[in-house]
Formats: C-alpha cells, sequence, structure tokens
C-alpha cells in the first residue's frame, strides 16, 4: 500500500516535471522546473530500491539519508520563498528566506550533520529503520520533520487567506490542496505520538503531504494555462 | 423556495394542454434536462416559470401570481416609490442624467434609460428601501444570516422569495425586488411606461449629483476590490505557473 502510494507519487511528480519541460526550455519560471525535479528526486530517495542503489554507490552507510535531507530542506526553502512571494505574504517570506528562517535552516543542518556522524549508520537502510534505537536517531528524524514543519507554518496564514478570498475556482482549489498539503506536515511533528502499532500512518501521510503539494503547485500551474486559453478564446 | 411541482403542472396544462413537455422546452428555451430535474425534485425554478410564460405569451407577473407563495403579487399593483424607480437607473445613466441637466448641448442624442436590471440594481434597490434596521427585520423575517444577505447584494442577484421577503419588511410593493433581480421586466411588472425617467426628472439637481456621486463611490470601491483580486491571481501565476 505504501509503496504503491510512493511510486504513484513519484510517477506524479516526474510528470509533472516533464510537463515543466517546455516552459523552462523558454525560459519561463524555471525555478518551477528545478522544484518539481528536486521533490521528483526526493521522493526517488525515500523509495527502498533506488535508496539502497544510491547508497550502494555512497559506501552504504546510509549517507544517501543525510543526503535526502539536505536535499528536502533545499526544497522546503526554495517552494517557501516561492509560495510567500506567490501568496502576497512579505511576512512569510521573510520568515523563510530572511536572517531568522536561514538561521534556523543552517542551525537545522549543522545539527542534522551533527546527529548523523554521532550515530553508527552502518548498513543502509531506507529511512533508517533498521537502525538501533536511540535518542541520537530520534532527534535527527526530528529535526528532519521540524524544517518542513516550520516552513508550513510561516506559509499557511497567507495562503489561508487567498483561499478565501474570491478568485477562480481552479486556483482557489489547488491552493486548498497545497494547503492541504502543508496542513499535513505539521500534522507530521507529531509522529512520536503515534503508536507503534499504527506506524503504518507515517509513510501515508509524508506522501500524501508530497502527492497535495505538488498536485497544489501543478493545479496552479493548469488553473493559469485554463484561465490563459479561455481568455484567447474569448479575445 | 421554489414552485412545487404539482402545481406548476396544473398550471402548464392551463396554459399549454396539449404540448408536450420537449416542445415547451423548445419554445421557451429552459432546458430539457434542467425543467425535468427540477420538476422530479418537486421545486420548480421561478425563472423556469417566467421563461415559459414569456414564451406563451403570458405575462410573467401574473402566471407567478397564481402561485400560493406569490400571493402577494395578487390584487391592485402597488406603485413604486421614486426612490425605487430611481434605484432601478444604472449609474452610467445617472451619470449622463448628470451631464445632460448640466446643460443642454447639440449633437447629443437624448438620455434613452438602459432596461433593468443594471450591474448593482439589487444593492440600490435595497438601499432605496431600507430605513436602517430593514436587513435585521429581513433576517428575523426569514432566519436568513445578515452576511448570506450581503453576499447576495455583493453578487447582485436575489432569490425571489427573499426579494418578496424584503419588500414585505420595507412596506413597499412586491414588484421591486423581483424587477431590481431582473427575474421581471418593469413593465412586465406593471410599472408605467417612463416611469423611472420620470422619478429622475422629479430628481432635483443637487439629490442627482449627490446620489450619482454616492453610486460612482461604489463603483470605484468595486472595480478597485476586483483589480486588487485579479493582482493577488496574477502574483500566483508569475510566481508559481
Amino acid at each position: 500500500m505504501t509503496t504503491v502510494l510512493a511510486w504513484a507519487t513519484l510517477f506524479i511528480c516526474l510528470t509533472l516535471t516533464a510537463i515543466r519541460i517546455p516552459s523552462a526550455v523558454r525560459g519561463e519560471n524555471r525555478m518551477m522546473f528545478v522544484l518539481f525535479a528536486l521533490i521528483s528526486l526526493d521522493i526517488l530517495l525515500s523509495i527502498e530500491g533506488p535508496y539502497l542503489l544510491i547508497d550502494a554507490w555512497l559506501g552504504n552507510f546510509n549517507l544517501c539519508n543525510l543526503l535526502l535531507r539536505f536535499m528536502l530542506y533545499g526544497t522546503f526553502l526554495l517552494m517557501g520563498i516561492k509560495v510567500a512571494r506567490a501568496f502576497g505574504s512579505p511576512g512569510g517570506e521573510r520568515a523563510i528566506g530572511g536572517p531568522i528562517g536561514l538561521a534556523v535552516l543552517g542551525a537545522t543542518a549543522v545539527l542534522t550533520a551533527f546527529f548523523f556522524f554521532s550515530m553508527d549508520t552502518s548498513g543502509s537502510t531506507v529511512g533508517l529503520n533498521d537502525l538501533d534505537p536511540g535518542p541520537a536517531l530520534d532527534i535527527y528524524a526530528a529535526l528532519g520533520r521540524f524544517y518542513p514543519g516550520y516552513v508550513a507554518v510561516c506559509l499557511i496564514p497567507g495562503m489561508w487567506r487567498s483561499v478565501r478570498n474570491p478568485g477562480p475556482v481552479l486556483l482557489r482549489a489547488a491552493s486548498a490542496t497545497l494547503l492541504l498539503g502543508l496542513g499535513l506536515l505539521i500534522v507530521s511533528q507529531v509522529f512520536p505520538l503515534i503508536p507503534l502499532s499504527n506506524t503504518w500512518l507515517r509513510p501515508l501521510i509524508n506522501y500524501s503531504a508530497a502527492l497535495a503539494a505538488a498536485l497544489g503547485l501543478g493545479g496552479i500551474w493548469l488553473s493559469k494555462t485554463v484561465a490563459r486559453r479561455t481568455s484567447r478564446a474569448v479575445t | 423556495m421554489s414552485l412545487p411541482s404539482k402545481a406548476f403542472q396544473r398550471w402548464l396544462h392551463g396554459i399549454a394542454p396539449n404540448t408536450s413537455t420537449a416542445d415547451v422546452c423548445r419554445f421557451s428555451g429552459v432546458k430539457r434536462t434542467t425543467l425535468a430535474q427540477q420538476l422530479v425534485r418537486g421545486k420548480v425554478a421561478e425563472s423556469s416559470l417566467v421563461s415559459i410564460s414569456r414564451a406563451f405569451d403570458m405575462n410573467p407577473f401574473d402566471a407567478l401570481a397564481q402561485f400560493e407563495a406569490y400571493a402577494a403579487l395578487r390584487g391592485t399593483p402597488v406603485l413604486p416609490t421614486d426612490a425605487e424607480l430611481v434605484s432601478q437607473v444604472s449609474t452610467m445613466d445617472l451619470l449622463r442624467a448628470v451631464v445632460e441637466r448640466s446643460g443642454p448641448r447639440d449633437g447629443i442624442p437624448p438620455l434613452v434609460l438602459e432596461e433593468t436590471p443594471h450591474p448593482s440594481s439589487v444593492r440600490n434597490w435595497v438601499d432605496a428601501i431600507d430605513d436602517g434596521e430593514l436587513r435585521h427585520r429581513v433576517s428575523a423575517a426569514t432566519g436568513i444570516a445578515p452576511q448570506n444577505f450581503s453576499a447576495h447584494l455583493t453578487a447582485n442577484r436575489l432569490p425571489p422569495e427573499l426579494a418578496l421577503a424584503t419588500s414585505r419588511a420595507a412596506g413597499v410593493g412586491p414588484a421591486g425586488g423581483l424587477v431590481a433581480s431582473g427575474l421581471v421586466t418593469e413593465a412586465e411588472a406593471g410599472w408605467p411606461p417612463g416611469a423611472r425617467r420620470d422619478a429622475l426628472d422629479r430628481m432635483t439637481e443637487g439629490e442627482l449629483a449627490l446620489l450619482s456621486g454616492e453610486r460612482l463611490q461604489a463603483l470605484g470601491k468595486a472595480l478597485r476590490r476586483h483589480e486588487h483580486e485579479l493582482d493577488h491571481t496574477n502574483r500566483i501565476w508569475e510566481n508559481l505557473g
């Protein structure tokens, strides 16, 4: 079930990336292409097969997981700045790309690397599932959830205003989907409280968040294309 | 509220006993599926009734009056107040009237008022009959939340039953809201021809200028709001599209 969801998410993200290629070639909003490519890569690295393959190249001590963390941080920094700017939320943009935001990111990244290298991480295992549990691993995992959650908190107020305001229906629906994805990221902060018998909820929430965010971003692009077509048809 | 299916079918049989539903739809331009759905649900929209009565050369206002819920429309028609009449003059026509009054000039054709309804006709009508407590009374009488009532005014629409309740609460004739929402024309509602123009001419220059100013102000605000929304949308598309 989770595997299907993961591959489906990857497939959708790759499709969305491919759709952006023509406009990226034309030089329109290349950042969105980079963003979709990054999301696809993030998903790819979180799936067992590709993870084990790439980690084997990197020396079989789960460096791939650290790489994934850093790529996720980059993805969220980029997405956070773009989305905050798009939804007219200068406060959110400052909180992510300003001094405070970059300090939060820097601290998270340094701490992530510190806790990673403080652990014995030998033996490739996706999501570090088979490593010996311990406080260092818990903190490492929490840090990985913290930064996306931080970005989500910065974005939600500005987006919420937008979803409630009048505008094209498709755009509002897409924004709401993106908002749902961000909301799930905040929900993921309470993962340690989920009882062990229900751990399947964690990947479900993670992939749903990624899927909702990707579909939301794709939907915004779609709403723009639809609006352009209709206005061209009218004139 | 809408019209009960049974009563509607009895009425339809009365005006077109030998016409099939398909033909009724063809003559009136009401979509067949739409009418079928409304009949099945037991709620026929007033607008369907209006289209059908027009197709059969019947006054839709009188047709509506045959239904129990619209009994208020029966009897001698109550003439609209001057404020109501002027509220149904479009903002652009008001401005043209200001220009026309300021001094007759050669080469400008005399002002002919646009047909009802105009783009802010519902809000202007409610404002024209509002004594300050009207919204409160409508909401008490019908149970509609004040913000929903406001939403109707902003969208320039007014469901017929709400239009009726509003005129009742304001103590004016029952037709005004139906004209303002565009369900029936002023002629169908029995407003004398030229009544709006006469009411406009009865206004003093000062009243006319003040009212036009208010309307222009409201129009400017609505346009600014719309532009603001467009900016917002374009900004999202520019960054994420």
